[in-house]
Order: C-alpha cells, then structure tokens, then sequence
C-alpha cells in the first residue's frame, strides 16, 4: 500500500504534540508539512510549539507553515490549558526550526492544486481549528478536488460539555471554518469526544512515553505529567484523552476503530454555536457527508501510539535515518 | 501630483464596466491591479468580463488576479440586472488578455505587504462582494497597514435593500465578509443604496453619454440602455442607479458627496435580515464610529464629472 500523503492542520497544544510526533514517527505516513492555525494557543506560540516539535522529532525535512491567527468571523477563544503558550525549553528543546516563509494557506492550496493535477489526492489531518482550510477551500475549485479526504478531530455528539456545555473546542473555536469544511463535499472523517474519551491514558502510559521515547517521548512525558488532564467525576475512572492522536492511528490502523455514515453540521450562531450534530438515520433527508467514528479500540489505540513514540528511542528506527 | 494608488476589487457587471471604464482614464489613478471575484456573476464571467472591458478601454496594460470563488461561507449568488453574461445583451470580443497567474488575495497580501513597509498605502475600491479582501485580511491582518482606506458600494441605511427587504446585494452575496472588513479598523467609505439611489441614470442621459463617448460609445449605449430599471414607483424616475461608479467619482471628486461617520453593523446571523447593514447614527453601541457613510450626492453634478470622463474616449491618445 502507498503511504498516505498528509498535511496536519494544528494548533499544538498537547494532544496535538502527540499526534504531530506520532505521525512523524510512522513509516504508513508521508507528512507533506504541518499548517498551523491559532487555537489552543495564539499562533505565536503554536508556530513556536510546531517548530520545536519538529526539531525534537528529527524530521528536519517537514515544513512548519504558519497559518490563520484568530477565526473567520466569531470572537476568538483559546483552549483550555492556553495558559501553557508555547512549550518551555525545559519541557521540550528548542531546535533551531524556522518557518516556512510560505503562508499554511498558500500551502494547503499549493499541495491541493498540484495533487488534483496529477489525480493523487492528498489527506488532511485537521486537529485544530478548521481556519486554514476553509481559508484554502473559499479560494479555488481545485483545492477540494485535490483533497481525498479530511480526517478532522472535532465535534461531541453525545459526550457533551467540553468547553461549553454544547461544544467541542475545535469547533467552538471557528464554527464557521467547520461547517465550511463539512459542507464541502469532500469525505469527512469526524474523530468527535464521543470516541476520544473512550482511551484514557494515565500516568503510567506518560511514563512509557518517557522511559521509552527519547527525547520526543521525554518531551511527551512532561508535557503530559504537568498539565494533567484526567477527571475522574467526569470519566469514572483515572486518565486523560488525547483526542487528536486518533486521527493519525485510523489512518495507520483503521481496525482499532468502529464508524458509521452520517450527516454532519454545526450550530454557527447563538447561544448553542459550536453544537455539532450527527444525523445518523437520514431524518434530514441529507445525503450523509461524513463518516464518524464511534468506538476505539482503547489498549489497541494507546498501545500503537506508545509503540509509535517508541520509535525515537531505538537509534535502529531513527526517524530521521529511516527517511535517508 | 502623484497619483493615488488603486486596486479595484469587482464583479463587472455592467455598473462595474462603467466604473472601470472612467478609472481608465483618469490619470489622478494608478491601478495596481483589478481583482474579479464571484458576484454579479460566476467567477469564471467576471473575470472574463474584466479582461474584456480592459481591451474595451485599451488598458491591457493592467494586471487582471481571479479572486475566490465562492463567497466565504454562503452559497454564491448572483445579480438579477446584468443579463446572462454580466454585460447585458452587449457581445465584446473573444479576449486576447489573460489572467494572472497569481490569485486576487495572494496579490492583495503581496502589493499590502510592500505597501505598507514602504508606507505607500494603497486604497482599496471594492466595487463587488468583499471576499477577496476578507480572506486576504484573515490570511494576515497586518496588510491592513497597507490599506490607505477602503472605498466600498454596498450596503442600504436608511434606504431598503435591493436584493431582500433589508439587504443590498454585495452585502447580502458575501456579510461574513464584509463583517470582517468593517471590524478591521480600516477607514472605509461607504457609497451605500442611500447614496446611488439618488444619482439615477436616466434615458436622456444615456443619449448623452452615447453622443460624447467616441469610440466606446456604442458599448457604452447599450450597457446604460440595459441598466434601465423603468421602475418608477420604486426609483421615483426611469432609469438605473449608478452603483459602482460612484465609487470612482468619490475618489476624484470628493466635494460632490456629504458624509456622516457612524459604527457600521453587518448582520450575518439572522436569515431573515441577512446582510443588511445597520449605522449607529446616534452613539447607541458605545463604540467608535468605523466609516464615513455618504448621505447626500449632487446628482446632476456627478453626472456631468462622468459624460467629461468618458468623453476622453472620443479624444485622440488616452489617459
């Protein structure tokens, strides 16, 4: 099988961290570049954090491309752990990355046009606010068409209560970036919280980052350990999701994950904006426009991702030297 | 006098081509650049239509960018008084000029950026939906450094909409848009239908027009005959008002308008209101007047400044 080309659209951010490294690590995936959009964070401080990531992870190779710094047309917002800014050399060393001088929007339609050109459409990862690619979208007929799909991390369809008590962040954040891309018409791929609260990984999982990673998974380690993000009123049980390292695993490991079709929209204004919902028995008389993913497979899930962080502690798998 | 730097952003359209056309030939204006985006028509025929009124007017010589496609988050829709073609019943020839390779918005940010580190602002002429200016600005919102000001057709205040109850077109074609251009900070002249509903152009201007106009004149007949609204309950006269080109008139004959600043509003979430624009006359929101909204035009004045423009066509070497 062809490793699936992709762009991470990001706003790292922890999970973020975790999925930026984990597919820079994965020999399945050929990361085009990452785009990086305001979100968690300001985009400052998540081009910062995309930088060091990169750096950390070797892959001096993969572009960073700063991108869109606030939403399309609401206030904007920040994450909750936005008090983090960008990540202390302490907890994650400074690489000597720079970014790309090219715009992450001109980058996304750039990859788009060439892709559509030459029938080898791309996927995007889109782990954060959806700004970049509906700034992309808005600009060019061809940019969708070079697009094989886009697996975004967004959206709660039952598991509500995220950052409002309607909404889920990414989509909070830009409702409108959103239900452009929704309504794209390219197939979407939702990874909502109903499904990423199912894998709770725990300090014991952090510690395996750590012990086994490198300095990727050091960087991990830390990360995660300070900003703990396990409730237990709310889950029942010890542990923190990390919601945005599930979009690079269904790509890797569709298996781990369960899904079904459905019409997918969100809620653009009002007291209810950022509302996504699933219409998952046709009651819109809508042809479904996504697939949303349902159930993982929790030890199948956090285990490939501890394997995958793995990779930078075994000099025999060098990321880096696997890609020379 | 050095002239004043200009990128017209438009839809032409048939008030858009007359607007160009006397833009020609001006020479108090330097255009930079003409930036068709999806309105009046598709995006295909805007840009078509820009290319051809740029022979039309013997102004090759101006670079012509493709905007967006679309508008930022509304379906696209189109104008209602421009014909199939966007230029009435007028055929104009198969254009030999092409369009940049370049996108309108990545030439917005590249001509901002430069403008504004070499503090040479340019103002922006948006003739049409404002989306390549907001997608420009929500790429990087520091080229609005290089943005003298904007000079905009759009909106209705104390005038109803022409498209739905409350809204003007270019507004209504694209308000998430036009809702991040008036909360950019970027002072902006607003030529809303309370302004172009006063300069109508009537019949018996059209004759003029025709009569001055040289060598576009029989073009130019037919697209003013076109724009006849004969709608005189609404209009109070027949004939058509005179949008897009007020924007051009404003620029080089300001003493011919009255403006008052207000906090300009755009609605952009009720369905039924959609794109209507809303001034804070009176200090209501609390928050600083954002444009300079015209009031009043000496209609017969303006006429006059356009039939000397055109009449430049009759002449021998132009602009």
């Amino acid at each position: 099988m062809s490793r699936a080309r992709i762009i991470i659209d990001a706003d790292p951010g922890l999970d973020d961290a975790a999925a930026i490294l984990m597919a820079l690590a994965s020999p399945e995936i050929d990361v085009l570049g990452l785009s990086i959009v305001a979100g968690n964070v300001s985009l400052k401080d998540t081009v910062t954090n995309a930088c060091k990531l990169v750096g950390i992870s070797g892959r001096t190779d993969v572009a960073v491309h700063a991108g869109a710094a606030g939403p399309l047309v609401r206030d904007q917002v920040f994450g909750k752990y936005a008090k983090i800014g960008s990540f202390s050399d302490e907890f994650v060393a400074r690489g000597g990355i720079v970014p790309s001088e090219e715009h992450a929007v001109r980058f996304i339609i750039r990859k788009a046009r060439e892709a559509a050109e030459a029938g080898d459409s791309i996927t995007i990862c889109a782990i954060g606010p959806m700004t970049n690619i509906a700034l992309a979208l808005v600009q060019h007929p061809d940019v969708a068409r070079g697009i094989r799909q886009i697996v975004s991390m967004s959206g709660a369809f039952t598991a509500l209560g995220h950052r409002t008590p309607w909404a889920e962040f990414n989509v909070l954040a830009d409702p409108h970036a959103a239900e452009i891309v929704y309504r794209s018409g390219i197939p979407i791929v939702v990874m909502p919280l109903d499904m990423t609260f199912q894998a709770l990984f725990t300090a014991e999982h952090f510690k395996s980052f750590g012990d086994r990673g490198g300095v990727a998974g050091g960087a991990l380690f830390n990360l995660f350990s300070t900003f703990d993000r396990s409730d237990v009123a709310r889950f029942g049980r010890p542990g923190g999701p990390i919601h945005d390292a599930t979009t690079i695993a269904w790509l890797i490991r569709p298996e781990l994950f369960i899904s079904r079709k459905a019409t997918v929209g969100t809620q653009v204004t009002g007291l209810t904006m950022g509302y996504t919902y699933a219409d998952f028995h046709q009651k819109m008389g809508r042809a479904p426009n996504a697939i949303v993913v349902t159930d993982v497979d929790e030890a199948g899930f956090i285990n490939l991702l501890i394997e995958r962080i793995s990779l930078y502690g075994s000099s025999a798998s060098d990321p880096k030297r696997r890609e020379a | 006098m050095t002239p004043i730097p200009i990128i017209v952003d438009c839809d032409p359209g048939i008030d858009d081509t007359i607007a160009l056309l006397t833009a020609f030939v001006s020479p108090e204006l330097e255009i930079l650049g003409i930036t068709p985006v999806c309105g009046n028509q598709p995006l295909d025929r805007t840009v078509r239509n820009a290319l051809q009124v740029c022979e039309l007017g013997e102004r090759t010589d101006i670079p012509v960018f493709a905007g967006c496609f679309r508008p930022m988050f509304r379906e696209p829709i189109h104008g209602q008084f421009h014909g199939t073609t966007g230029l009435g019943n007028t055929v104009l020839p198969e254009p030999v000029k092409t369009v940049e390779k370049a996108s309108a918005v990545d030439f917005l940010i590249d001509t901002l950026t430069a403008a504004a580190i070499l503090q040479k602002r340019i103002t922006i002429c948006c003739l049409g939906p404002m989306t390549n200016l907001a997608v420009a600005l929500r790429m990087n919102p520091q080229i609005a450094d290089g943005i003298e000001r904007i000079v905009m057709m759009g909106g209705a205040y104390r005038e109803p909409g022409n498209r739905t109850m409350t809204a003007e077109f270019n507004v209504l074609a694209d308000p998430h848009a036009a809702h991040v251009v008036f909360s950019s900070g970027i002072p902006i002249v607003a030529l809303a239908l309370d302004a172009t509903h006063q300069v109508m152009l009537k019949p018996e201007h059209v004759e003029q027009f025709s009569a001055v106009s040289g060598r576009i004149s029989q073009t130019l007949a037919e697209l003013m005959a076109f724009w006849d609204r004969n709608d005189v309950r609404r209009y109070g006269s027949r004939g058509g008002p005179l949008h897009d080109p007020l924007v051009i008139a404003y620029l080089l004959a300001p003493q011919l308008f009255q403006t008052e600043r207000a906090r300009v509003f755009v609605e952009h979430e009720s369905e039924l209101c959609m794109g209507q624009t809303v001034a804070d006359w009176y200090g209501k929101s609390g928050l600083e007047p954002n444009a300079d909204i015209v009031t009043k035009v000496d209609a017969e004045r303006v006429i006059a400044f356009f039939l000397e423009r055109l009449s430049r066509y009759a002449e021998k070497a132009v602009a």
